[in-house]
């Protein structure tokens, strides 16, 4: 896929015939510098944003044609978000925050159940009736971690998810999310500028000047089409 | 609960300021109806309450030509024998030129209307005798009740001078006589006789030459409400007479028309106000959705639909509408209490004629309720026009 802003002489080209896919259970790591385009391409994964030209397929289903609602819907219920600020609804409680992706669907069954366990997985139950804005960062990102994961998505997309955390804090993050993987065998795709900081991972695609390459350094290789 | 009522309740609770503002735009500028609809329908009816006690009770029957022929009491006691009907008396208007005699000097004449009342019957179906504050009313022949400001006139005549009125007969010859002032009126807000002298009905009969004529029959009802059915029916039953019969409203129109427009206008400024209070909303509406855009970039990345964001603020609306049409309606009603229960006037005006409209109050409720909801629409859509990403973005 491609994306570029802009028309004319003004066009930036972020994304330039970028093309790979991903196995479940998999945990794959974007890296690449500020600016280089990573974020574009994560924002094209998660459905916030369409490319230019390109398809994207989620579970079999091809994602650019669908319409405003349904890329609501599939968001909704395939994919999960962790930001690199925790994202959290400020006027939410911990709890109500996991809770709200479910609401959205309105699947209300075992809802706070579910929530509850997730709670345990990231370590949050105490805090769990607190108001969002009144936990640290790291409790606000496991918080956000919990909520990517309350609709058993196939992917979780998370964005630089420590790059708003000291380090101490964002090794326990990237040892949960690496946890999750093994344990509930769930998808990860995460964007950050350090890949050192996550040790080993399933696949790594550096993304450099808007293009895609598989391993750290270019090496003319492009991650097999689709 | 619905999450996006829950959403919006805490986002409001959690922007107590705007909440409050918006709230408080609601219910000012229902408090301003319902301080107009006091004021202005209150001094209206205590008019229409006025001239009713005062001048035309609640069905005044007159002859449309000229002076009633028929026997006053004959038609006194047709209409006591209505049920609904409380009582009836006779009432002859006339004018005449006055000057007055007080500690011997003479004051300058000048003409006068001259009302003639059935002292005894007059009290049943008017108040205007409460209004002789000093003295009393015309219980004797010869006795006169000046209005206020015809005292004040001949220059400040008191109870016990003497006045004398000269009259113009049926057939057109003056005819002079001395009374004795027995009393002074005066009304708040002067809707009484204050411009008019009060003499015995008899008196001027006599002096008029009309022994067996009266000018009108007022009559006072039980129930109000039965004026037109009563009327009609008195006027079914003397079809050959040259009766005309007019309910309060009628008789007083030419007074009121004039008041009915001005209180329109001020209906309208105070629905300019709400207005106004709409506007608010809609600033207030567009600032909680300006810092709320991080939030609802997040809700719409993990999957909140455009319908789930603008039900969202337009839950919020629908929030400040019930409170502000809640607290609006309470502070309206407070003040509506307030001023009935002191019966409250103005620099000695007429004491307003406090009453509870309920389908004013209801409507006035209402339709601010639909306003803050009409105004929420624009921001709410507003919202739902913001992109996730960009939203997210947002500090």
């Amino acid at each position: 896929m491609n994306k570029i802003y802009g028309e004319g002489e003004t066009a930036v080209h972020a994304l330039k015939d970028v093309s790979f896919s991903i196995k479940r259970g998999e945990l794959l790591l974007i890296v690449g510098s500020s600016g280089s385009g990573k974020s574009t391409l994560l924002n094209m994964i998660g459905l916030l944003d369409r490319p230019t030209s390109g398809k994207i397929f989620l579970d079999g289903t091809e994602t650019t044609t669908l319409n405003d609602n349904k890329i609501s819907s599939f968001r909704n219920s395939k994919l999960g978000f962790v930001f690199q600020f925790a994202n959290l609804l400020s006027d939410l409680t911990v709890l109500e925050n996991i809770l709200l992706p479910r609401k959205i669907q309105r699947t209300d069954k075992n809802a706070i159940d579910d929530a509850k366990k997730l709670l345990r997985t990231v370590g949050l139950e105490k805090q769990m009736n607190n108001r969002a804005n009144k936990i640290s960062g790291g409790q606000a990102q496991r918080a956000a971690i919990a909520r990517g994961l309350i609709n058993n998505p196939s992917i979780v997309l998370a964005d630089e998810p420590t790059g708003n955390l000291d380090s101490v804090t964002a090794e326990i993050i990237v040892q949960l999310m690496k946890s999750l993987v093994k344990k509930l065998g769930q998808t990860f795709i995460i964007v950050t500028h350090d890949k050192h900081q996550f040790g080993d991972v399933d696949r790594v695609i550096t993304i450099k000047d808007g293009r895609a390459f598989e391993e750290e350094e270019p090496k003319g290789m492009e991650v097999a089409a689709t | 609960m619905d999450y996006r009522v829950h959403l919006a309740k805490r986002m409001l609770t959690n922007k107590k300021g705007s909440l409050i503002g918006a709230v408080l735009a609601v219910s000012i500028g229902i408090l301003v109806i319902h301080v107009n609809f006091v004021i202005f329908q209150g001094l209206y009816d205590a008019i229409v309450r006025d001239l009713k006690d005062y001048r035309f009770a609640d069905i005044l029957v007159t002859n449309e030509e000229d002076y009633i022929d028929k026997n006053d009491i004959a038609l006194i006691n047709w209409f006591e024998r209505i049920p609904g009907v409380e009582a009836a008396a006779s009432r002859m208007d006339s004018s005449a030129s006055i000057n007055a005699t007080s500690n011997g000097k003479k004051t300058e004449e000048f003409r006068i209307p001259v009302v003639g009342v059935d002292p005894l019957r007059d009290t049943r179906v008017s108040t205007i005798h409460d209004t002789v504050g000093d003295g009393q009313f015309v219980f004797a022949r010869n006795s006169i009740v000046l209005g206020s400001r015809i005292a004040r006139d001949l220059g400040g005549v008191q109870v016990g001078d003497d006045v004398k009125l000269k009259f113009v007969d049926k057939f057109g010859v003056d005819k002079i006589k001395r009374f004795v002032v027995t009393g002074i009126t005066s009304s708040a807000g002067g809707q009484g006789l204050d411009g008019s002298v009060v003499v015995h009905i008899d008196t001027l009969r006599s002096l008029l030459e009309r022994p067996d004529e009266t000018g009108a029959i007022l009559v006072k009802l039980n129930d109000p409400t039965k004026a037109v059915e009563i009327k009609d029916f008195f006027l079914r039953s003397f079809p050959t007479d040259d009766f005309k019969a007019e309910t309060i409203e009628e008789s007083a129109e030419a007074q009121l028309s004039g008041f009915r427009s001005g209180i329109a206008l001020i209906n309208l400024i105070g629905y300019f106000g709400m207005m106004s209070s709409a506007f608010a909303i809609v600033t207030i509406q567009m600032m909680l959705v300006s810092s709320k855009t991080r939030e609802i970039g997040i809700m719409r990345a993990i999957g909140a639909k455009r319908k789930d964001i603008l039900i969202l603020f337009m839950v919020q609306g629908l929030i400040i509408g019930a409170i502000g049409a809640g607290v609006g309606t309470a502070l309206g009603l407070a003040y509506t209490f307030y001023a009935k229960e002191t019966k409250m006037q103005f620099e000695g005006s007429l004491a307003l004629e406090v009453t509870y409209n309920w389908e004013k109050i209801i409507q006035t409720a209402l339709t601010s309720f639909a306003l803050a909801i009409v105004a929420s629409i624009y921001p709410a859509f507003r919202a739902t026009r913001l992109l996730p990403v960009e939203a997210m973005r947002t500090v």
